[in-house]
């Protein structure tokens, strides 16, 4: 079965998309950079606040700069493929669009999580104090949902405005009503669990949204992808 | 390929309409007429990037219908060669053979690169194809057309960029591909070296916008 033409061409995908990104590290870098510089000047800019409000604060900014950070590696996924016409050449290719689309959504989830990991650990360490440690596997566990719904976003919106003109306009008018949700349902349930230390019902409710979103958009993205990809 | 009452308008400009074309094994189709007649749109149309307001393309092979027209296909657009630009030449070339179901080892991929010229380690590995002269980056591309296995070669001006030596390469890698029953369509303002190989002219851009096989 790992045989199929499917499987090989996702890991041919796959492998490509890495190596792509290997080759051009300053984009793999750059949004990581922005984000721990955002995270810096939020810590500057809020300067010391009460112990009550710290929880909100920290996760208010990290997963607002991490849900930027993100927007940045998502809108440069297609670059590589846009030089040379390597897209159009790829259409004409006998390439399985599913497995095209979870390749782009791997690369997506890999990408992100390399921006993710560093900000989400950077955050937690600027904003704590000695009585009030931030960091949480939770959170990180929440952070990781959030990725996974956003990535399939990202990998859709990439794909519907590749051959737009005003593609760095549309790209985050699009993107940032669309991940709203997610961004809620990823505050609000990791507030609630540093808040009470447990996952209570409230937590698991806005899991629950957080996991609905994921599903939509994955779903949206699977289905969607190859019609962006024809009509391109 | 059976090319039938193929049509295409760009924004109510009628590029080419009811152009019909039957192309054999070992045929070299020549796509002739003016700058901006259309050329370029019909072969991207005939390699399914682009739809056509009315008509259809279909193939055949040797046991029948071919169902997916990309297994049959090789385009090669002009002014690009479809090459990830920070990477190196054996690196793309190994990418586009995967995607054709060729699991080609380093050594393979070298010895498709020798003709043209490009195998040497300094040039085919870890050294940016964008850092390649226009007609490296050509030569490259071609290497691609002969690695594929598709019967059917869709060549928007092939020898753009190319030196004497690698056109006359090329020439004799595209007599061998017809000699195989391959087919190929090709637009291309140099016909010189490839003379004895057309037997088919198709003009596009006549004033009633139609198109006339000769």
């Amino acid at each position: 079965m790992m045989n199929s033409p499917f499987w090989r061409h996702y890991r041919t995908l796959v492998s490509q998309g890495i190596q792509a990104e290997l080759a051009d590290l300053e984009r793999l870098v750059s949004p990581v950079l922005f984000a721990l510089t955002t995270l810096l000047l939020f810590a500057f800019a809020i300067g010391d606040v009460e112990p009550a409000l710290r929880v909100h604060i920290y996760l208010a900014e990290t997963f607002l700069t991490a849900l930027f950070a993100l927007q940045i590696n998502f809108s440069r996924l297609f670059e590589p493929d846009r030089q040379d016409r390597v897209f159009d050449l790829m259409r004409t290719y006998p390439v399985d669009h599913t497995a095209w689309f979870l390749a782009k959504y791997t690369l997506v989830l890999a990408m992100g999580s390399a921006t993710l990991g560093p900000t989400l650990a950077f955050a937690a360490f600027v904003n704590q104090s000695p009585s009030q440690p931030l960091f949480s596997w939770v959170v990180v566990g929440v952070a990781a949902m959030a990725l996974a719904g956003l990535a399939a976003l990202g990998v859709l919106l990439s794909a519907m405005t590749l051959k737009a003109n005003a593609r760095q306009i549309l790209y985050p008018l699009l993107y940032f009503p669309l991940a709203t949700p997610v961004l809620l349902a990823a505050v609000q349930s990791s507030q609630l669990y540093l808040s009470s230390g447990q996952i209570t019902a409230d937590v698991r409710a806005w899991l629950g949204l957080l996991l609905g979103f994921d599903v939509i958009y994955i779903t949206l993205g699977a289905l969607l992808f190859t019609e962006l990809v024809d009509e391109s | 390929m059976e090319i039938t009452k193929l049509s295409f308008a760009f924004r109510h400009r009628r590029l080419f309409h009811d152009l019909s074309l039957r192309v054999g094994a070992g045929e070299l189709v020549h796509i002739a007429g003016p700058n901006g007649a259309g050329k370029s749109t019909f072969l991207a149309t005939v390699a399914g990037l682009l739809t056509p307001g009315a008509g259809t393309v279909a193939y055949h092979g040797s046991h029948g219908p071919i169902q997916d027209r990309r297994d049959a296909l090789e385009y090669l657009p002009a002014e690009a060669n479809g090459l990830y630009l920070k990477m190196g030449a054996t690196q793309n070339l190994q990418f586009w053979s995967r995607l054709r179901g060729l699991n080609l080892s380093p050594p393979e991929i070298w010895t498709a690169l020798t003709p043209w010229n490009l195998n040497h380690p300094l040039l085919r590995d870890g050294f940016a194809v964008e850092k390649f002269s226009t007609g490296m980056k050509r030569r490259l591309a071609l290497a691609r057309l002969q690695l594929s296995p598709a019967i059917g070669w869709l060549l928007d001006e092939p020898v753009y960029g190319l030196d004497a030596e690698a056109m006359t390469i090329f020439t004799t890698m595209l007599a061998q591909h017809l000699a195989k029953g391959g087919f190929a369509l090709m637009v291309s303002h140099d016909l010189l070296p490839f003379a004895g190989l057309i037997t088919k002219t198709v003009v596009i851009g006549s004033k009633s916008g139609t198109a006339g096989a000769a």
